[in-house]
């Protein structure tokens, strides 16, 4: 344990390159401090959805509005002759569409029709596709789905949210704390209308695999706040004692310490969605996998981005507004020789006092004083 | 040394065990031949979720699920399931081959009624609909007196049909019910339509019927009565001796046999009977299986219907476990450049978990609780990969901050492995919170999803413990006693060395 005597760390730039830095958990993002413009980012994004939202509202699937759909790998075929073949059989105005390379899904609403009707339709439109696609009629698939079932599906999956947000705050503020409850959850609620924003934005058709993806994402977005959260409690909770690094700082020092963590595991988490995505969806042309992977897509990006830009910096901003924080803040003012500590001159601390050895740090390179405070935070 | 993070001895015993375990249990399921249970949009086949059109008790919905799984089971396809889903029945036939033909057979949800016959109907050019129906003309009506039934040929007086009904529309399915007077229209005979008196009779008292060749070679439908329907089908058809008892399948007569047309007084049928008349030999097989269905409790509507053919199911497979296993060769790619040494651990522990995943779906798949594996369950697979990797990464990256900080390889694991150990236990219990909460609220494909996203993360947090732990731990040990590049990952030393 030679390094526990009171030496400077190398400061992070004249050591490592960029990527240096974050591997070393050196990096100097000032996460709180540039909150507006994070925020301000995601409100951007988030009214242009709703915008969407209010004007073309959602691309919803068969599977919601009721409707039937029939499928068929064809690789000889075209859209038009598909569209003709499925015309004679009886449907009027149907939804040709080619999914991947060589799978077509035709579209249609029988609902109105008698049963009976409805019946001798599906077939037909069956036996027409078949004969498109030189394929047995076993090889046809179908989907119909009357006008209810898509609203018992929402239902259930609104059901599922409402019970899962409460669970959720209940449970991070009894294992974390309240307002770490709160924060998160506005992360989720941040990235649930990102993702329906943009499905609106991009016209992805909405189905019931939509539902499940989204549903997922908000664990996964939790999942990530979680762990950074972990560590700014793991950080924090000495910081009242010292009088040399405010709330916001040690957020800070925490999202720069697990940026590193952060970055890898979004990028862990969205390359095999990518994957599905590609490979799944694109080149073999899996529909329900081209449903998931989009909406997983779209959601980990905003999830990833919501637990490091919004989650942290919302936390941060709430604790500093209590009065002990806030003293705290004033305290450390007083400490730092009156120099009003900027947002990034705090960044520049938080990144040189690395996990273990706090000391208050110079900011901007002129010098300050050095005290010895290694090892004193406290580990559990 | 902490008690918690555990004694040499004990490391090796664990990580020993767990090795063992996983790809013991692989080895074994695979020798056993065992695979997951392919869901539905894997395999191919069909699936259907059925809604009662009016208010259904649960005792009522039972009887629907078995009646139904008598029907399923009736086909000869295995792997066949009924189960209710709240309110709704869902049937799902997975693997079979010609979807399409199986609907057929189980999506005739139909409520076998036995009527009278009031009197007949033709069907007029322009037909409007009927609020109330009329009563039949008496010169009109199929009463026993008006049939006038000649025994010797079995023959009756053909009576004309209503007139004041020639102009009605036929009662709708909805307005189908059990206890009023109906207007159907007979089957494979677009002319004629009977009006029915409420029902006497409902298909739960046939026991069994058969389409069968009587010693002339025509076609007869025999049919045997249960030990309480006996009974009332002697009652119903004493009522309607040298009478009409029309057999209604939802909607529509699917035959209306005159009732002893060859006997001069009534007789007890004692438990079965024939149904003969002109039938070919698939109107007597329809009318046998019509019999066969018996009544369900309720009507049933059918909410959503889903065949998928097993080519695209194939490729459906294909593509999930091409998608799959992509993403994880890039995720290994990503760990090893980014870890170097101690991306092998990652790749070994993922080998573990998914040697463990599979033996443990495949064992369930042969299980009577068999979740059936399908495309959502494969992308809650393919998300916890990312959760499966996030626990090494959180691990390794306070092992770097350990190392920073100036501790020696050996403490850094034990110390980097406790504070790990917390933010993972506190993550995973947010994502299984999230998928318990998904499989009991949630209907359908949620709940595969549901149920394989959970599985990866407890596995997750077993394989943390249990082989994350003593590997890492192990290693590092190793790593401060001996100088060896390979001992730990260069990475952590270049972060210790740099301080």
């Amino acid at each position: 344990m030679s390094n526990e005597t009171d030496t400077f760390a190398p400061v992070g730039d004249k050591t490592y390159g960029r990527f240096g830095r974050l591997y070393h958990g050196l990096t100097t993002v000032d996460f709180v401090g540039r909150r507006k413009i994070w925020f301000t980012v995601s409100i951007v994004i988030i009214v242009l959805g709703i915008g969407s939202l209010a004007v073309r509202g959602f691309n919803l699937g068969i599977q919601f509005k009721g409707g039937s759909s029939w499928e068929v790998l064809a690789p000889h075929t075209t859209i038009a002759k598909m569209t003709t073949a499925v015309d004679k059989a009886g449907l009027t105005n149907p939804g040709v569409e080619k999914l991947g390379s060589e799978t077509y899904q035709v579209t249609a609403d029988l609902n109105t029709l008698s049963a009976a009707k409805q019946l001798t339709i599906t077939n037909d439109v069956v036996n027409a596709m078949a004969k498109v696609a030189g394929k047995n009629v076993t090889q046809v698939s179908t989907s119909s789905v009357g006008p209810t079932w898509g609203g018992q599906i929402t239902n259930k999956a609104l059901e599922a949210l409402i019970v899962f947000f409460i669970a959720v705050v209940a449970y991070i503020s009894i294992r974390f704390e309240p307002k770490m409850a709160v924060a998160a959850f506005v992360a989720m609620v941040h990235d649930l209308l990102v993702t329906v924003g943009v499905y609106s934005i991009f016209g992805f058709q909405i189905t019931p695999d939509t539902v499940i993806a989204i549903l997922t994402i908000l664990g996964y977005s939790l999942y990530d706040t979680v762990v950074v959260f972990d560590r700014v409690r793991d950080n924090t909770q000495g910081v009242l004692k010292g009088g040399d690094i405010t709330y916001s700082e040690m957020v800070n020092l925490s999202m720069n310490q697990t940026l590193a963590r952060s970055i890898n595991t979004s990028l862990v988490a969205i390359l095999p969605v990518l994957a599905v995505l590609l490979i799944g969806a694109d080149l073999l042309g899996a529909t329900t996998l081209q449903n998931y992977g989009l909406a997983l897509f779209v959601g980990l990006m905003s999830g990833a981005y919501s637990s490091i830009f919004i989650a942290s910096p919302l936390l941060a901003w709430m604790k500093e507004r209590e009065p002990r924080y806030r003293e705290l803040a004033a305290r450390v003012l007083v400490r730092m020789d009156r120099r009003v500590l900027t947002a990034s001159s705090a960044a520049v601390q938080g990144a040189q006092t690395s996990a273990t050895n706090l000391r208050p740090a110079r900011s901007g390179g002129a010098s300050g004083t050095i005290q010895a405070r290694a090892r004193k935070q406290k580990r559990r | 040394m902490p008690p918690q993070v555990g004694s040499r001895r004990s490391l090796i015993v664990s990580l020993v065990l767990t090795v063992a375990i996983a790809f013991g249990s692989l080895a074994a399921t695979l020798s056993l031949g065992w695979g997951p249970k392919l869901g539905l949009d894997l395999a191919g086949g069909l699936s259907v979720v059925y809604k009662p059109t009016t208010h259904a008790t649960t005792a009522d919905l039972q009887e629907v699920v078995t009646i139904l799984t008598n029907r399923v089971d009736g086909l000869g396809v295995s792997g066949a399931t009924v189960n209710l889903q709240g309110k709704d029945v869902v049937v799902s036939v997975p693997g079979v081959k010609n979807a399409r033909a199986v609907l057929k057979v189980v999506g005739d949800t139909a409520q076998l009624l036995f009527r009278p016959v009031l009197c007949e109907a033709a069907v007029g050019a322009k037909l409007t609909a009927a609020t109330t129906l009329p009563a039949c003309a008496p010169q009109y009506q199929d009463t026993a007196a008006n049939l006038n039934v000649n025994t010797s040929t079995g023959n009756p007086v053909n009576i004309a049909p209503d007139p004041a009904f020639t102009n009605l529309a036929s009662t709708p399915p909805l307005k189908d019910i059990k206890k009023d007077t109906v207007l159907l229209p007979l089957l494979g005979q677009p002319g004629v339509r009977y009006v029915l008196g409420p029902s006497q009779m409902t298909g739960h008292s046939i026991k069994k019927a058969l389409a069968q060749q009587d010693q002339a070679g025509a076609w007869v439908v025999n049919y045997t009565l249960t030990s309480s329907g006996s009974p009332l089908w002697d009652q119903v058809a004493q009522r309607n001796f040298h009478q009409l008892l029309a057999i209604e399948l939802d909607g529509v007569v699917q035959s209306a046999p005159l009732i002893q047309p060859n006997q001069a007084s009534f007789t007890s049928f004692a438990g079965q009977g024939q149904i003969s008349g002109s039938f070919t030999q698939q109107s007597a097989q329809t009318l046998a299986l019509a019999m066969n269905f018996g009544a369900l409790p309720v009507r049933l509507q059918a909410l959503s219907t889903v065949t998928v053919s097993p080519t695209l199911g194939h490729s459906a497979l294909v593509a999930g476990l091409g998608a799959g296993l992509a993403g994880l060769a890039l995720v290994l790619l990503y760990t090893i450049l980014y870890y170097r040494a101690l991306g092998l651990v990652i790749v070994l522990g993922l080998a573990v978990t998914a040697s463990l995943l599979w033996a443990i779906i495949s064992a369930l798949g042969h299980t009577a609780f068999a979740p059936s594996f399908d495309l959502a369950g494969v992308t809650g697979l393919i998300v916890s990969i990312g959760i499966t990797v996030d626990s090494y990464i959180v691990y390794f990256e306070r092992l770097k901050d350990e190392a920073r900080a100036g501790r020696s390889v050996r403490s850094s694991v034990d110390r980097g492995f406790r504070s790990a150990w917390r933010t993972v236990l506190a993550a995973d219990t947010v994502s299984l919170l999230a998928a318990v909460l998904l499989y009991i609220i949630a209907v359908g494909d949620v709940k595969g999803f549901a149920f394989f996203l959970g599985l990866s993360t407890l596995m997750d947090v077993l394989i943390t413990w249990y082989f994350t732990r003593p590997l890492v731990i192990l290693l590092g040990r190793r790593g401060s006693s001996s100088t060896s590049k390979l001992s730990m990952a260069a990475g952590l030393h270049a972060g210790a060395q740099s301080e």
